[in-house]
Formats: C-alpha cells, sequence, structure tokens
C-alpha cells in the first residue's frame, strides 16, 4: 500500500515543552486514520507541522516523500480548529478564494455542500455561529480533491445536527485515492469511521492500530479503551 | 442501524444483513447497494463494508460482479442453511442464558412449552 | 502573484478609493479658494499647509496599513490560511509590497500635482529662490524619500519576520520587533551608510557626477543604496517566511 505521509522520529520542542516526542507515524492511501489523545498532548502540532505551518525542531516528516512547502500546501487540504478565515470575507468570497488558490478546489460541488449546510453565500463571516462556521470551514476544506485531508477537531462545539452532516460530508470526501487523518478528543461520534488509530499523550504514541482489531481484542470500543488508557 | 462499538463493526453488519436475508427483506438475487453507498448510510468507513462483502462472499452468501456490484445468492440452499445456522445460534444462547440462570435442559423445555 | 494582488486591492478597495478621493478633493478645494480673484499671501500658506497635513496623514495610513498587511498574517488568526496556501513565501510577501508601492506612486503623484500647482500660485520672486534649490536635487530626493520609506516598511516587516521565527508566543513579541528594528537602524547607520559612502565620495568625484553625499538633499548613489537594501530585506524576509517560522 503506498504511503502517502511519513514521519520519522519526528519532534517539536516549545521552550522546554515537548510537544512531539520522536513520532513515528504513517499514513497509507485509502484509509482514515484517527489521532486520538487529550488535549495538549500533540495532536494539533502534528497536523500543523504536516500542513506546514510549524517546523519539526528533529526528525522528518514527508507527504508524497516531499517535505512540507509550497507542493505538499497543494495536495493536502487542512482544517484548523480556529476560525482561520479572513474576517472581512463573506461566504462567497471564501469559495472564490478557494477556486482561486487551489487549482483541486470544485466550486459546483462547494456550492452544493453549501445548500446542503444551509449556509448564505452573502452571509459575512464574522456573523456566522460557531456551528455555521465549523460546517463552512468543512465545506471549504473538503470540497477540494486533495490528497491528504488533515481535520483538527471537526466536531467541537458542534451542534448534533450539523455534526450529522458534517459526518457524511467526511465519508463523501473518501475515496481509495485520498487519506483523512482526524484529531479529536470527541471519540464516540467518529470511531466508526476509522481504519485505524493513533493514541497520542505527552507527545508519544502509545498505542496504534486498526480499529476493528482492537475492538476485537480488548472487547471494548475504541472510546472505551481511550478513557481506559488515559 | 444501532451500533455497539463494542465489538467489531463489521460483525454486526455481517449479521444484520444475514439477518435480513433469512427473513426475506433481502431477496436472492437481489442487489446489494454500492460499498458507499452502505457506507454512507450506516455512516461507517467504507473499508470496514469492503471487508463485510468480502466475507460475505467467502462464506458464498454474497457474490461480487467485477464492476457490476455484489449480489445475494440464488440458491436457496445457501439462504435455508444460513436460518438454519441463526436459529441454531439463537437456541444456543437461550440454552446458555438458562443454564446460567440455574435452569437445567428438562426444566428449560418446560418453561419454554410453557410459554408457548 | 496577482491572485493575491487582487485580493489585496479587493478587501479594501473602498477604503482605497476614498483616501485618494479624499486626498484630491481637498486638494481641489483648497486650490479652488487659492485661485480666487482676492489674493493673500496668508491664505496660500494656510492652504498649503492644510493640504500638507492631509498628505501626510494618508500617508501615515498608507504606511501602518502596509506594516499591518503582514503583521496580521504573522500574528492572527489568518496567518492559518495565508501560509497554507501554496504560494511562496516571497510571493505572499510581493502581492503586499506591490499594493505598498503603488499605493506610494500614487500618493506622490498626487501630492506633488497639487503640490506644483500650489506653488506655481506664489509671487514669482519666492518661486525663483525655492525652484533653484528644488531643481537640483528634487528628482533623486523624491525617489530616495519613497525607496526609504518602503525601505522602512520592509525592514518592519523583516523585525516581525525575525521575531516569529524566534518565539512562539505573542507576549513579548513587540518588544522583541521593536528591539530587531532599531538594531537594524543602528547597524545600518553605522556600518552601511558611513563607510559605504565614504567610499563612493571619491568615485562621484574624479567622475564629476553630480550627485551629493548629503543625504537629506538626495543624490542617487544614495537611492541605489536603499535598493539594495530593499534587496536585502526582500530576500531575507521572503527566505525567513519560506522556511522558517512557526505559525
Amino acid at each position: 500500500m503506498e504511503q502517502i505521509l511519513k514521519a520519522t522520529q519526528l519532534s517539536k520542542y516549545f521552550y522546554q515543552k515537548k510537544a512531539l516526542d520522536k513520532v513515528d507515524l504513517s499514513i497509507e492511501k485509502g484509509k482514515i486514520y484517527g489521532i486520538l489523545g487529550p488535549n495538549g498532548g500533540g495532536k494539533s502540532t502534528f497536523l500543523k507541522i504536516a500542513a506546514g505551518l510549524l517546523k519539526p525542531s528533529q526528525g522528518e516528516i514527508t507527504i508524497d516523500n516531499k517535505k512540507p512547502g509550497v507542493y505538499t500546501k497543494s495536495i493536502v487540504s487542512y482544517l484548523p480548529e480556529i476560525n482561520h478565515l479572513y474576517k472581512w470575507m463573506k461566504v462567497k468570497d471564501a469559495l472564490n478564494f478557494f477556486k482561486d488558490l487551489y487549482a483541486d478546489f470544485n466550486i459546483e460541488r462547494a456550492k452544493e455542500s453549501l445548500k446542503f449546510m444551509e449556509l448564505e453565500e452573502e452571509e459575512k463571516i464574522t456573523s456566522l455561529s460557531k456551528g455555521m462556521m465549523g460546517r463552512l470551514k468543512l465545506t471549504l476544506v473538503l470540497s477540494r480533491k486533495a490528497k491528504l485531508y488533515l481535520l483538527d477537531e471537526p466536531l467541537n462545539g458542534i451542534d448534533p445536527i450539523s455534526r450529522e452532516k458534517i459526518i457524511t460530508s467526511i465519508l463523501d470526501s473518501y475515496s481509495e485515492k485520498t487519506s483523512i487523518l482526524i484529531c479529536s478528543h470527541l471519540i464516540y461520534y467518529i470511531e466508526k469511521l476509522l481504519d485505524y488509530v493513533f493514541f497520542l499523550s505527552e507527545g508519544r504514541i502509545i498505542l496504534s492500530g486498526n480499529a476493528e482489531d482492537l475492538r476485537n481484542k480488548r472487547g471494548m470500543s475504541i472510546d472505551k479503551l481511550f478513557q481506559e488508557v488515559f | 442501524m444501532e451500533f455497539n462499538n463494542n465489538i467489531p463493526i463489521y460483525l454486526q453488519i455481517i449479521d444484520s444483513i444475514k439477518q435480513d436475508i433469512v427473513v426475506g427483506k433481502l431477496k436472492a438475487g437481489q442487489k446489494m447497494p454500492s460499498v458507499r453507498e452502505l457506507a454512507g448510510i450506516l455512516k461507517v468507513n467504507p473499508n470496514t463494508i469492503q471487508r463485510v462483502y468480502q466475507e460475505l462472499d467467502r462464506e458464498k452468501i454474497t457474490f461480487t460482479k467485477r464492476g457490476m456490484g455484489t449480489y445475494v445468492t440464488e440458491e436457496e440452499k445457501t439462504i435455508s442453511s444460513l436460518k438454519e445456522e441463526i436459529s441454531q445460534k439463537i437456541i444456543l444462547d437461550f440454552a446458555e442464558g438458562m443454564n446460567k440462570l440455574g435452569f437445567s435442559n428438562k426444566e428449560l423445555i418446560n418453561t419454554l412449552k410453557e410459554y408457548l | 502573484m496577482m491572485t493575491l494582488l487582487k485580493y489585496e486591492i479587493y478587501r479594501r478597495w473602498k477604503w482605497l478609493v476614498l483616501r485618494y478621493a479624499a486626498l484630491i478633493v481637498i486638494g481641489a478645494i483648497l486650490l479652488n479658494r487659492v485661485s480666487s480673484p482676492v489674493y493673500q499671501y496668508e491664505f496660500i500658506g494656510e492652504s498649503i499647509g492644510k493640504f500638507a497635513l492631509t498628505s501626510l496623514v494618508i500617508f501615515i495610513i498608507i504606511i501602518v496599513e502596509g506594516i499591518n498587511m503582514l503583521k496580521e498574517d504573522l500574528f492572527e488568526e489568518c496567518g492559518y490560511l495565508t501560509f497554507t496556501i501554496p504560494e511562496k513565501g516571497r510571493t505572499i510577501l510581493a502581492s503586499k509590497l506591490v499594493l505598498l508601492l503603488l499605493q506610494l506612486i500614487l500618493w506622490t503623484v498626487i501630492t506633488i500635482g497639487f503640490g506644483s500647482i500650489f506653488f506655481s500660485k506664489l509671487p514669482y520672486q519666492e518661486i525663483i529662490q525655492i525652484k533653484s534649490q528644488i531643481n537640483f536635487y528634487f528628482f533623486p530626493t523624491v525617489l530616495f524619500l519613497l525607496t526609504a520609506f518602503f525601505n522602512f516598511v520592509l525592514m518592519i516587516h523583516f523585525s516581525l519576520t525575525l521575531t516569529k521565527t524566534l518565539l512562539v508566543n505573542k507576549k513579548y513579541s513587540g518588544l522583541l520587533s521593536i528591539g530587531i528594528f532599531f538594531f537594524l537602524v543602528y547597524l545600518i547607520e553605522k556600518v552601511y551608510y558611513g563607510p559605504f559612502l565614504n567610499q563612493i565620495k571619491h568615485i562621484s568625484i574624479e567622475v564629476g557626477s553630480r550627485s551629493n553625499i548629503d543625504l537629506l538633499s538626495g543624490g542617487y548613489t544614495a537611492v541605489f543604496l536603499n535598493i539594495i537594501l530593499i534587496a536585502i530585506f526582500f530576500t531575507a524576509t521572503a527566505y525567513l517566511l519560506e522556511k522558517k517560522i512557526n505559525i
């Protein structure tokens, strides 16, 4: 199976704190992965490094065999936890911006997705509720035909209806040519989507495995396993 | 469909499909939803569905025509032996459960007769 | 880069139109008052002063906006968007600087345009006095000031970017940026303009060139020095943006 992402002994230090400590991790094409762990455990840091926002302190990470840079940014679609869209934009501006800057952005799909997510094009970004913003960000990120999707806490602070829509959208984006990496501490809702999970705590992977195998071997859900481990 | 996340999902789906076939919800020779479709309906990972279909194909409960999809078997024999298999399991569970409660096998039959 | 530039303009087009329209309108109004048949010295001086003040305010707005264009991407949440689009650091930086340059040129043209019309309204003797001084050094001085302020913004960009490479917290970033900036200014004064210019002095005397080493009256060599500084800081900032920053 082809690898789309490979992290070797990846470490990230902030002053004295080790956000990531010699992490070895690889992502194959056509699978959905979960990086699960408590807040502050290093999940967001890992995604940010893969997205090209942070530089590794030590170790290496490659995406499609290239170091993070302009090429990887063109094949990686990153959903941050924070609201990163420009505050001066309206929804339609965000769509046009993505269309102009990402060659793989499918604007028709995005417009359909907007309808599904019940978002209006003329709305100002600053007037969106938390749920609406979450749905918009996800629409933008998933309307790209990227090789790797990095989703940082896509379900945080999202109401139940939005949550279902988001899960459906994530499934729709799946294909054998793409990989999805989801970070979350709300495992209950996403565990059925996951092929493979990594448990990350204090910058280290303390457990990993195929989701179904783990259910079989441990006789419990990933959620319960998570609670046990942490 | 409600899932118990404590047991492998693919096993639960397989059981559910077998059930549907036996009771006739899924007819012999009927086309199953595509992997993507079923994944979307059940809200589970498509690779899980892939595994489900592979298992069912292996047990010859379904067959997959390349490029066309997965179909329920047309063999009546397979379906009836499936029915047999599931009913046996139910009986086994019942017997084990009752035994655990302290019922001997004879008492167990009597209780059942009374109920029916 | 054109796409990014398009968005830099699009997001603030109303403000852009407003500030230059205001400058032109105020200039026109003041010019109108000065052109009335009842002619008074005080009136002209007052009008020139008011126009100069307006012009200065607009200039400060342009410079501050130019600084903030990069500052917000470095220190605010929208940086997550700017630095995950598939563009090189130099392209992102260039799009902001091109807008700054266009604005500086536009501002200069408008200000000098109105300025020269105002000066032409002055009495004959005063014009002769001023003109003889201005003609000689006018063009290099304008170029020098343009390049100097452009470089000023670019140096602040560099200081901010360097801070973002060294620090991750927002807490001391303001202090550090200012510190780096003033250190650079000191460095440039002592190391660059001083010794460099001493070399040039000899050459220009031999060649008999008209350029003057006194920086305030301008000179093409000073402009050239500024352009080199711009090239240095652009390359350095672009490199940091591409390879070193942590958002």
